[in-house]
């Protein structure tokens, strides 16, 4: 199976070095599970990327591309001519503008159906036939059984990344590749003004837009809502206690009510 | 100029109260003579301000005692909160659509807060249009003026992308709005590539002026005026808050769209397991502390309740439960929604790991634990008895469904 592993420039969320966002290196480590990934680049300098090699890549195909050029384009001829069956990117980039609209973008201009945020990729049973995992968040999955050729995110609770190896990161090569198509114009930049970040407190759920400042502070602790109109019940019957707390797991919804309809 | 003289005598004899052994006497009931007697307290209450959480008065009015106790009647209708009123917009200026997840019909309250983002753009005079895919139940309550409810698609999401964009084509709204989601922010980047336009995603503050979104690892954050495709990121912006609106359903007539045969083969949704799905993702946990010896039970109760297993850092340091199952600050910390502590006091490392979980519900001999005070639901219980309790009303009822089929 041929795979292509999306590469971007990303900068450490801390330091702001240069470094393989963890998402594509667990895109790596995906891809290594199925096949023999080849890693593909557009941008200016290939050494950005050149840290995935030791993360289980051993060829990577970099597009030379100035400085702030749209990628789409470049990408998505080089793709053509490779054909890959599988396509894997970060679900966002990192150090950017973290938009994520890459993927859909080549997607569309490949004609290519895209699956969001996969955690796990392996052949289906039929030939020619992929079944990725999507999360859904908290763990639950969306198995989805894919025909041909797909584009695939991957999403931060895919498996943790390969470690680094010193001695597969000398002995990768990265292949200069002449782009095909000429890149289109800069972008034009948007109408946006950058700024320094700052903070925003994060809304308190249940808390009282109007209330005392008493009261804010009740909910952000977490002592308001259920837990200040809290039931107290001391020393109940053990079967009466059980009986509670069913009802009260039931009543916020945690546990399935007694099953109507048993399994046969 | 002579006073009549008073006979006071005669006046209490007036105002005796009839019932009773002993002699009573209503002095504010003494409306002949003189003003009548203030009664403080009612007033107080009556100058009371409906609604408000903490007490509010309203000091410029004084509403008579006797109208208190209802001898004289006064507007005190129109001091009660009118049943809301629904707000109509009869001809909006211009409109903000919202597409909701709406996963099961039901607008989720990260749906809740798009529409509050959605009412700050469109003020007072623009409308509100939610375009659901499939039926959203309680539009109007959440803000919304229109709803237009487009048929159920396949498991295609660029089918759902396709119809949502035809639809907005039609509807024109001068901002769209999604919520930064998994699923929404996947159908905002592909409504986005359909439609040719730029989205601004994650946007964490909404307001007419512009918006804001983090980039680069939250080193600078960008500012622009709203264009046509947003998405909201969790948490940062307010449910709306005003009067329940009408959300009028909207006729439409789109042509059902002519898409490629999708490559699609099968979707299916795999639920979480909770035995083994990283604590710091389940839903519901379990934990079990210092004061649990039976951990046998424990574990049976915990498969039973389809729970998580968690404990405290007593319990994971003498090797009686794993050391990732621990709870707390040098643990996992949980963002699960309800969390069922058996025996474990609620130290403040240990509480730090739960301080994300909606419900609690605690199970403590010490009626005054800090884990019982911090309960939505506490007992104050010998845990070792109500486990075996809470397994036998569980077997209990799965006998009983089994009979009953
Ligand atoms: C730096 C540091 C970090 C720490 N980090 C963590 C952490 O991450 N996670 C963590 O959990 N702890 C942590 N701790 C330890 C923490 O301070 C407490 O010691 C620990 O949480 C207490 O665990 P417990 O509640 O299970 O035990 P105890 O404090 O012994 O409480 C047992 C409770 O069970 C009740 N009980 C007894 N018998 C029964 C019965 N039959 N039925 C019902 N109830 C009964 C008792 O009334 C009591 O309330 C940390 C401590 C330090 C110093
Ligand atoms: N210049 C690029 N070359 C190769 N892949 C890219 C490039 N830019 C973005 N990508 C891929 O697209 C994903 C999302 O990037 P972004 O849209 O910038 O957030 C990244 O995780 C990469 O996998």
């Amino acid at each position: 199976m041929r795979i292509a592993v999306l590469l971007s420039a990303g900068r450490h969320p801390v330091s702001g070095a240069a470094v393989l966002p963890r998402l594509e290196a667990q895109a790596i480590r995906i891809a290594a599970g199925l096949g023999t990934p080849v890693g593909l680049h557009a941008g200016p300098d290939a050494a950005a990327v050149a840290d995935a090699l030791g993360q289980g890549l051993s060829r990577i195909a970099h597009v030379a591309l100035p400085e702030g050029a749209d990628p789409v384009p470049v990408l998505a001829a080089s793709l053509r001519a490779m054909a890959p069956d599988l396509v894997l990117a970060g679900r966002r980039g990192q150090g950017g503008d973290e938009s994520g609209i890459v993927p859909y973008a080549l997607a569309a201009a490949l004609g290519l159906p895209l699956i969001a945020d996969v955690v796990a990729v392996a052949p289906g049973e039929a030939a020619g036939t992929l079944r990725l995992d999507q999360s859904l968040g908290r763990g639950a999955l969306r198995r989805v059984v894919v025909r041909g050729p797909v584009v695939a995110t991957v999403h931060p609770d895919a498996p943790a990344p390969l470690a680094y190896a010193f001695g597969q990161a000398r002995r990768g090569v990265i292949e200069p590749v002449a782009a095909i198509v000429p890149a289109g114009p800069a972008a034009a930049p948007a109408a946006v003004e950058e700024r320094p970040y700052r903070r925003r407190p994060k809304l308190v759920k249940g808390a009282p837009t109007g209330g005392s400042a008493a009261e804010r502070l009740k909910a952000a602790t977490g002592e308001a809502g259920a837990a200040a109109s809290g039931r107290l019940l001391v020393d109940p019957d053990p079967d009466e206690a059980a009986r509670e707390i069913l009802a009260y797991l039931r009543g916020i919804g945690v546990l399935a009510p007694p099953s109507p309809r048993p399994n046969p | 100029m002579t006073r009549p003289r008073r006979d006071p005598r005669a006046e209490r004899a007036a105002i005796q109260v009839a019932a009773g052994p002993r002699p009573r006497f209503d002095r504010s009931a003494r409306a002949a003579g003189g003003r009548p007697r203030r009664d403080p307290r009612p007033e107080r209450a009556g100058q009371r301000v409906p609604g408000a959480s903490r007490p509010r008065y309203d000091l410029s009015q004084v509403v008579p005692a006797q109208a208190l106790r209802g001898e004289v009647a006064v507007a005190a209708e129109a001091r009660q909160p009118a049943a809301a009123k629904i707000l109509v917009v009869e001809d909006p200026a211009f409109l903000v659509a919202v597409v909701p997840d709406a996963a099961g019909g039901r607008l989720s309250p990260h749906d809740r807060q798009v529409l509050g983002a959605a009412r700050v753009l469109a003020g007072r005079e623009g409308g509100i249009l939610v375009v659901s895919v499939g039926p959203c139940e309680a539009c109007g309550p959440a803000g919304a003026d229109r709803h237009l409810a487009l048929g159920e698609v396949g498991t295609d999401p660029d089918e759902r992308a396709a119809r949502v964009a035809a639809a907005l084509a039609v509807a024109s709204p001068r901002h769209v709005l999604f919520p930064e989601s998994l699923d929404g922010g996947d159908l905002a980047r592909r409504v986005a590539v359909r439609m040719g336009v730029p989205l601004f995603d994650n946007a964490e503050v909404v307001a007419a002026g512009g918006l804001v979104r983090p980039a680069r690892g939250r080193r600078v954050e960008q500012r622009a005026a709203p264009g046509l495709l947003a998405s909201v990121a969790p948490d940062a912006v307010a449910d709306y808050a005003g009067p329940p609106r009408e959300a009028r359903p909207l006729a439409h007539d789109l042509p059902p769209a002519a898409e490629p045969a999708s490559t699609i083969l099968s979707v299916a949704r795999i639920p979480a397991d909770p035995a083994t799905v990283p604590l710091s993702l389940a839903e519901f946990v379990a934990s079990a502390g210092n004061g649990i010896r039976d951990l046998d039970t424990f574990r049976q109760l915990v498969a039973a309740l389809h729970a998580t297993p968690g404990a405290s850092r007593v319990l994971c340091d003498a090797g009686l439960m794993p050391r990732h199952t621990q709870v707390g600050a040098s643990g996992t910390v949980l963002a699960a929604t309800c969390y069922f502590a058996l025996g474990i006091s609620g130290a403040p490392q240990h509480l730090q790991g739960v301080a994300g979980c909606e419900h609690v519900v605690a199970v403590n001999t010490d009626l005054h634990a800090a884990m019982i005070e911090r309960a939505g639901l506490a007992i104050v219980q010998d845990a070792q008895a109500v486990m075996p309790a809470l397994l036998r009303l569980l077997a209990r009822e799965k006998q009983e469904a089994g009979e009953g089929s």
